[in-house]
């Protein structure tokens, strides 16, 4: 764990995205999240996902973006493995194969596939917004359209304390380890959580006086420093959003010849492969991290 | 010349909720506008807890038993919340970082006058005036949490000038900072005060600077003032201060050891610079040959 | 060549992946045992980085740390724990038991003492520290200087032959700063060795044998505490200041100096208020 930074913030460029206003964009995303829960079909969730990479790739965040997508997508393998021996997913289901104790269904492969391919798109789209906007210009936004102020402060906050609350961690194992501190399992790593904790409490008592020390919690209007404009591409995007989002959901709901999911057959060694694959890749990644945990 | 009262004190006895004894015994004391006040005193003697009287967290945010009155500038800190109190009194504590929360140095200073209601427009040059004080200038979208201990510091200081404060208080302000960064956090109290016109009060354990900047030293012992006065008179107090297991500026030490030992004249007072320590010994090599 | 130092330093060069820094640039030192070397520079100057190789908290991305004629960078920090004890800078990042008797057993239990030594240890450290009304506070509860020594406390009780101590004054008033030169001196008579970062002149020039001044990366200047002072040119390239006395005493010096040339006295640098006194009275002496 030492030393892997969450990366999850705001990569400084000049792309098309990041010279969009920020509600636009999250307004887009929004919509991307609705589209996702409407539908199970992988083909559409499929190539909406491709859009989303390929927003990622001209948006200049592609490094960034991957080294978020390498840690997290393996993990989500998993889920075509359970998936597919345990669907979620209502009866009657089909089995493709037997082994042992397990059975394989065609509803299960569906499933699994329609589920991590929902959730890479949200993924991609919510890292593209976040990546190309300035945290505190979407804090501003969202004021704007009626977030309280004090949301906007803890946002802001959190977002400065997960790093340095992962320093201290860091910094803890090292003094337990430099007093003989044995074994790096999970019964060690917890009593140093104490003095992170206890660092941040006694943080966030500090910084409690020194905000009322500057008049936080002022009644009254509050201005702010953050000049946040809309110009008409912002609308634009906007707009374009909603009605592709929105579009594309309304599809869904009401094609029913989009619902594959009786309809989709995997071959059974199609669907072994891909069983097997998601297995492997999924229990390669938990070996390596668990090896690069342990050497820490 | 008559001295106009900042900050006065009465009868002030504070004890904190979780405490069986009084963390401050009956102060009395009077701050007048533009002096450099410095407070001396052991750890636990009641430091902070004096200085966050001055500013309405004692009695506002801290659970505890308060006798007495304060008077900032006029107003009883009872009868103010703190928010209002920020107004006149802008402070820093000992630990730069923690004080800090925005994402970017003009963000974290404009925080008060976002606060405060100051129109947008009028930002922009209020924050690099306020960045200029305090030598942060051209930092403007750094993070707060990328910056030195001693830059982060003078942000936190940036932050409370913005308030237009009248009086500044620090409590240990360089105390978790490098020797660069404790040079430039004392030559911002010290423009603060001569230059801006500020009534300073400062707690610091480093006996020398305090001994040459200061107008006023004032020490706490266990809850109590056993000695206010110039910096002058107090450190003659050498062994006063030593029983209380304080420090005095080393020159001083130095006369007073020789004194102990028979080896000063009478009279002098122990120098507390090393100007005045060189001045006093010019005098004694013509004069003794020692 | 083979040397008896305790640790060695071979072209150590240290560079923090993240931002592409380095952070020590070609260092090669030795150190004997039973030194006791005060490291200063300024924050950034590299002096952190150097102590956490010591210990194995770092390693060199090229070059060599040896503790003993042994590879530092093959030995887990929990190993060489017991020969090197580091005191953090921040007491909060060690204390994590519920009385300050449990922090101190820590060390020794990992290192597998039996009860009975652990015990001896614990009771040899609070007599020591002075912490006898603390025993079974929580350490959390008790003020953050005494926080420190309890810090101190729990490393000394591991008996390691090295103390790193990280900045053991800041954060303290008078009294808990007396302990820490107690502590050096105590350490220093136990014939252990001491390597001492601070930005605490007064402390390093009455406790320090030797100083290490750092700068960028490198090691600007090794010499005796007298020497580095004395040394105008490396004091003003890493902007620190001598304490006041040794100050006055070079100043003082300048004064006096054209009359007793010709007696042949030569200026000499002062460490403490009690030299300059001793020195200052046999030099006006006639």
């Amino acid at each position: 764990m030492q030393g892997v930074a969450i990366p999850i913030t705001m990569v400084a460029g000049n792309s098309w995205m990041h010279r969009i206003n920020p509600l636009p964009k999250l307004l887009f995303a929004l919509g991307i999240l609705i589209f996702s829960f409407a539908t199970r079909n992988p083909m559409l969730l499929g190539t909406v996902f491709a859009v989303g990479v390929f927003l990622a790739l001209t948006s200049g965040i592609w490094a960034q973006y991957f080294k978020i997508v390498q840690i997290f997508f393996p993990i989500s393998l998993t889920l075509i493995t359970l998936q597919s021996i345990a669907p979620a997913f209502p009866l009657p289901w089909t089995a493709i194969a037997t082994y042992g104790p397990f059975t394989i269904y065609q509803e299960g492969i569906y499933s699994g596939l329609s589920m991590l391919l929902r959730i890479y798109c949200m993924t991609t789209f919510a890292l593209v917004v976040i990546m190309t906007s300035h945290p505190s210009d979407m804090f501003v936004s969202l004021q704007k359209i009626g977030m309280p102020y004090v949301l906007n402060f803890i946002f802001t906050m959190t977002l400065q304390l997960i790093p340095i609350l992962q320093n201290e961690f860091s910094t803890v194992l090292s003094a337990q380890k430099s007093r003989g501190m044995k074994g790096s399992g999970f019964g060690a790593l917890l009593p140093s959580m104490v003095p992170v904790f206890v660092g941040a409490i006694e943080r966030v008592q500090q910084l409690s006086i020194s905000l009322e020390s500057r008049a936080f919690g002022s009644s009254g209007t509050k201005t702010s420093y953050r000049n946040v404009t809309f110009a008409f591409k912002d609308y634009l995007v906007g707009v374009v959003g909603v009605l592709i989002t929105g579009g594309l959901t309304a599809w869904v709901l009401l094609d029913p010849s989009l619902d594959w999911s009786r309809t989709l057959q995997f071959a059974p060694e199609v669907a072994l492969g891909i069983v097997l694959l998601s297995t492997v890749g999924f229990l390669a990644f938990f070996v390596v991290a668990i090896f690069y945990i342990v050497r820490a | 010349m008559e001295r106009t009262p900042h900050i006065e004190i009465s009868q002030l006895t504070f004890t904190y909720a979780t405490a069986e004894k009084p963390a401050l015994k009956n102060i009395n004391l009077t701050i007048y506008e533009g002096e450099y006040v410095a407070l001396l005193g052991l750890n636990g003697a009641g430091k902070t807890t004096l200085l966050l009287t001055l500013n309405g967290v004692i009695p506002h945010m801290v659970m505890g038993d308060m006798e007495g009155v304060v008077t900032i500038a006029g107003r009883d800190t009872d009868a103010l919340p703190v928010r209002e109190l920020a107004k006149v009194v802008g402070i820093v504590f000992d630990n730069p970082e923690f004080q800090l929360s925005q994402l970017t140095v003009a963000e974290e200073v404009a925080f008060g006058l976002e606060n405060l209601g100051v129109p947008q427009a009028q930002m922009h040059d209020i924050i690099h005036e306020v960045l200029g004080v305090v030598g942060l200038t051209g930092l403007h979208e750094r993070s707060p949490f990328a910056l030195s201990g001693g830059q982060q510091q003078r942000l936190a200081i940036a932050s409370a000038l913005v308030m237009r404060p009248q009086i500044f208080v620090m409590d240990e302000p360089t105390s978790n900072v490098d020797p660069i960064g404790k040079e430039e956090i004392f030559q911002v109290a010290r423009q603060l005060n001569q230059q801006h016109g500020m009534t300073v009060v400062i707690s610091e354990h480093e006996v020398e600077v305090m001994a040459e900047y200061a107008d006023r030293v004032i020490v706490l012992h266990e809850g109590e003032i056993v000695l206010n006065g110039h910096p002058r008179e107090v450190f003659q107090q050498v062994k006063l201060l030593k029983e209380i297991g304080l420090r005095v500026p080393q020159v001083t030490e130095m006369a007073y050891m020789l004194d102990t030992q028979g080896l000063w004249h009478a009279g002098d007072a122990y120098p507390i610079t090393v100007a005045e320590a060189l001045h006093v010994f010019a005098k004694y090599r013509k004069e003794y040959r020692i | 060549m083979t040397s008896t130092a305790l640790i060695r330093c071979e072209h150590l060069h240290h560079v923090y992946a993240r931002g592409n820094v380095t952070a020590l640039n070609n260092i090669n030192l030795e150190i004997q045992p039973r030194e006791i070397i005060g490291i200063i520079g300024q924050n950034g100057s590299g002096k952190t980085s150097l102590v956490k190789h010591f210990n194995g908290l770092l390693k060199p991305s090229s070059g060599r740390v040896l503790l003993d004629g042994q590879d530092t960078a093959k030995r887990r920090v929990q190993e060489l724990s017991a020969d090197v004890g580091y005191v953090f800078q921040n007491p909060n990042h060690q204390l994590f038991a519920k009385t300050v008797e449990e922090e101190l057993e820590f060390g020794p239990r990992n290192l597998g003492l039996s009860q009975a030594d652990i015990v001896e240890r614990r009771e040899k450290a609070i007599e020591f520290f002075g912490l006898q009304e603390y025993r079974t506070h929580h350490p959390y509860r008790i003020s953050f200087p005494l926080r420190k020594l309890v810090g101190m406390a729990s490393v000394y009780t591991m008996q390691p032959r090295v103390f790193i101590l990280d900045e053991p004054t800041t954060g303290q008033d008078n009294i808990t700063t007396r302990t820490v030169y107690r502590l050096i001196q105590r350490l220093r008579d136990e014939g252990k060795t001491v390597i001492c970062v601070s930005h605490d002149m007064i402390l390093l020039a009455e406790v320090a044998e030797r100083m290490i001044v750092m700068r960028n990366a490198q090691i600007i200047a090794d010499a005796t505490p007298r020497s580095v002072f004395a040394d105008s040119a490396i004091m003003q390239s890493t902007r620190i200041t001598p304490p006041q006395v040794t100050e006055f005493g070079v100043q003082y010096m300048q004064q006096v100096t054209r009359p007793l040339t010709e007696s042949g006295l030569k200026p000499t640098v002062v460490l403490s208020v009690q030299e300059a006194i001793d020195t200052l009275f046999a030099q006006d002496q006639k």
